[in-house]
């Protein structure tokens, strides 16, 4: 029954093809024996253009696999409080075109002229709050530290806050919405544009939706670029779960969850499925063959082993459901692209996922 | 004791500190209380809040009585309510859907039907609210009647709580006639002895369902009437439904004045919990119609999945796949419909076992798992996995024993497959 799933999740890399490898036309082949060729790793099998697969020599990491655990550009000099805003915050993904025309010299212009812009939509009428008189005031910073390589662009933050008009002047400032734009080993898109573009492919949101409109409205008018929802696909969502639980974490981590959606019935289904996390990872461990690598292969073995230790109580195919949410004591990811990261260590890992993932929506 | 006099008691309270924030279990803010002067907490003398200018209608942390009720003139002789029962009167009629709101009222009884002519239902939902409460004050409603409204409301919406089954057990004496009215003074007077401020309402049911209401307090605090626990008790099976939404530290008093009070002598939590209560009664009480394990002849010409296609150009291929799913749901489902849960969830802790090709996990420690499976309709949507190809049939018992074992809290451990009570 499981075999029904290989070929729904072949076609969905999209990811596969925009490598333009040569493996990627042994791919569709590959997939179906991959399974069971996994006990000789083949640059065949491997080299299956996989949707997380990098050549970066820098990383010491082969054609084949990937690195797991990537470090921020500047490791050394890292700053906690630098990258603590964008943990334990449920964030929501967009991709973006790379930015016309953006310099990094003219943050505060830009910032000025997004809060006018504000002001002028909330006085036509697009007013984002009813009752309360809010003056919205913009920062805009740049956090050279939230970035892969050096061919990054240091990634920007832009932060609303509001001060009611009622309240005294040196009240504190209300946080109403951050967003920030982020570039984590982006280089696949950045080697390709001209001058004059800023690469910063994904862009993650915390705040009212109205809010989000606005800016993105602004930067869309003023950098010419095009913002889209990034949606994760069960496929990517499993690579993720299998890669977060593979991950050693200190302290007792929450379940392992996965929870899935019944389609096609006629009352909903929902299944959420939760691992204890030293099961989990003591599963994967004896799953994934080199460490630092992982393979296509091994996260089909993963989830079948998950689904098969499901099959066997209850009897239903969790491979014909719907993966929607997928949750770890790393970090969480919804089918809509929505991502909570909690530990600051594996960030950079998983804004690396988040923007080939991006990158792949936008090419 | 207060005077009675005309003006006195508003300028007591005006001379009040303003509001503590205090909750409202604290002592009443009384406008006057004539007769029953027992109730008058020695904090609340001169503490009225301020509020004729702050309050505001919406729910805040502390139930306000409305201006008017003050400035409302005063029966002559009569006593004007408590306000925290006049506010507590209010907040249950807010609740209740605005068409719905004279039937319930009817159903109390507590208002004439002269009165209940006098009520515009065509307004706004807050201004009926009051009207009410003035009517319920010319009545002069205290805390029993007001609990008695609360009561209809629950009963009429019980779905919105979450149900939990418990199952009293006797010690294997006869069967003995149950008295309601021995039942309801030893009930009492078990709660009371351990707690005295509390407040026990009683409504029994057509269908021999009788209703207890218990909102709790503190030896030192006031009932908190907005956080009642809800039991519904029928005489004739040995089955409690609480309604789960209070202090949990109440509970154990709560299952014990049961068994005093019903004559059994033990009481356990069954591993049984929805927000349907009738459902949760259908499955204890074996009301949906259960499939026995009787042999049954395939049926004739094939028991009709779907209604036949007239046109005999479309053929089925796997017809027979159909029927068989489908009679093997029937024997495990039934044929009638589902009791209505919402969830059922299974701590697995088995072992893993890997696939004949996979060089997998082989540990001698059990793979932890916690499955919860949540739908509207849960027991419909099993039934219908199979049918969908989604799942294999026979559906696993795990599922399918829901309904008979009448639980949906489940402890799989790795002994040859078998169920293995928590």
């Amino acid at each position: 029954m499981a075999a029904g799933r290989g070929p729904a999740r072949g076609p969905t890399g999209a990811a596969f093809e925009r490598r333009g490898r040569a493996a990627a036309a042994m791919a569709e082949e590959a997939l179906e024996d991959g399974r069971t060729a996994r006990t000789l790793p083949s640059l065949r099998q491997l080299s299956r253009a996989l949707p997380f697969a990098r050549s970066h020599g820098r990383l010491g990491v082969s054609a084949s696999g990937r690195l797991t655990v990537p470090a921020l550009c500047s490791q050394e000099s890292a700053d906690p409080q630098q990258t603590a805003f964008a943990l334990r915050k449920a964030w929501t993904l967009y991709s973006v075109t790379p930015l016309h025309r953006f310099r990094r010299s003219r943050l505060s212009d830009y910032a000025r002229l997004l809060s006018a812009f504000i002001a002028a939509e909330k006085q036509k009428g697009l007013a984002v709050e009813v009752g309360v008189e809010l003056d919205i005031k913009v920062a805009l910073s740049s956090l050279a530290e939230l970035r892969g390589s050096e061919l990054d662009q240091a990634a920007l933050l832009v932060q609303l806050s509001s001060r009611s008009r009622a309240s005294s002047k040196n009240s504190e400032d209300k946080l109403v919405w951050s967003g920030w734009f982020c570039s984590m080993f982006g280089d696949e898109l950045s080697e390709n544009v001209p001058e004059n573009f800023t690469c910063l492919p994904l862009f993650l949101t915390h705040g009212a939706e109205s809010y989000t409109s606005l800016v993105g409205s602004w930067f869309q008018k003023t950098f010419d670029c095009c913002f889209r929802r990034l949606a994760i696909s069960p496929l990517n969502l499993s690579w993720m779960v299998a890669m977060w639980a593979g991950y050693k974490l200190e302290r007792a981590a929450s379940a392992v969850e996965l929870v899935f959606s019944m389609p096609c019935l006629s009352q909903p289904l929902d299944i959420s499925y939760a691992i204890h996390p030293e099961d989990a990872k003591a599963l994967w461990d004896t799953v994934q063959k080199t460490p630092g690598e992982i393979t296509q292969g091994e996260v089909d073995v993963f989830m079948d082993c998950l689904y098969a230790h499901f099959h066997r109580h209850f009897k239903i195919h969790l491979s014909a459901a719907k993966l929607v949410k997928v949750s770890t004591g790393i970090a969480s990811a919804h089918c809509d692209g929505i991502v909570k990261i909690l530990h600051s260590q594996y960030l950079p890992g998983v804004l690396m996922l988040l923007t080939e993932l991006a990158i792949s929506q936008i090419q | 004791m207060m005077r009675h006099g005309a003006g006195s008691d508003w300028s007591v309270r005006k001379a009040g500190a303003g509001s503590t924030g205090a909750s409202e279990a604290a002592g009443p803010r009384r406008v006057r209380r004539s007769r029953d002067s027992a109730h008058r907490c020695p904090l609340s003398e001169g503490s009225e809040h301020s509020s004729e200018r702050t309050h505001s209608n919406s729910p805040g942390r502390q139930p306000a009585p409305h201006p008017s009720a003050r400035t409302r003139p005063r029966f002559p002789g009569g006593s004007i309510m408590d306000a925290t029962v006049a506010e507590y009167i209010r907040r249950t009629v807010l609740k209740m859907p605005k068409d719905e709101i004279k039937m319930m009222l009817q159903k109390w009884g507590f208002l004439s039907e002269a009165q209940l002519q006098t009520l515009n239902f065509h307004q706004i939902k807050d201004n009926i609210s009051h009207e009410v409460v003035q009517l319920c004050e010319e009545n002069s409603a205290d805390i029993k009647q007001a609990a008695a409204l609360d009561i209809i409301y629950n009963h009429i919406y019980q779905n919105k709580r979450m149900w939990s089954v418990y199952q009293m057990k006797k010690s294997g004496e006869e069967d003995e006639y149950f008295d309601i009215a021995d039942f309801k003074k030893k009930f009492k007077r078990r709660i009371r002895s351990a707690l005295k401020n509390v407040t026990i309402t009683f409504k029994e049911y057509e269908d021999n369902a009788i209703w207890i209401r218990v909102a709790w307090g503190t030896p030192y605090k006031k009932p908190n009437q907005y956080k009642p626990s809800y039991v519904v008790y029928h005489s004739q099976t040995p089955y409690i439904f609480i309604s789960a939404s209070m202090l949990k530290s109440n509970l154990p008093l709560l299952c014990q004045a049961l068994i005093v009070a019903s004559n059994y002598h033990d009481i356990r939590e069954m591993e049984l919990r929805s927000h349907s209560l009738n459902s949760l009664k259908d499955i204890v009480f074996k009301r949906y119609s259960q499939n026995f394990e009787t042999y049954t002849p395939k049926p004739l010409q094939g028991g009709n999945v779907e209604p036949e296609n007239a046109d005999i150009r479309i053929i089925h291929e796997n017809g027979r796949e159909k029927e068989r799913i489908h009679r093997l749901n029937q024997e495990a489902f039934g044929s009638g419909p589902q009791p209505q849960l919402e969830f059922a969830q299974y701590k697995l802790e088995t072992m893993f076992k890997s696939g004949p090709k996979m060089d997998v996990l082989d540990k001698k420690e059990p793979f932890r798992c916690l499955v919860k499976f949540s739908s509207p309709h849960l027991l419909e949507s099993l039934k219908s996995l199979a049918p969908a190809g989604m799942a294999d049939a026979p559906l696993s018992p795990l599922l399918t024993c829901i309904p008979h074992k009448a639980r949906n809290y489940f402890k799989i451990r790795e002994k040859k497959k078998s169920f293995v009570s928590p």
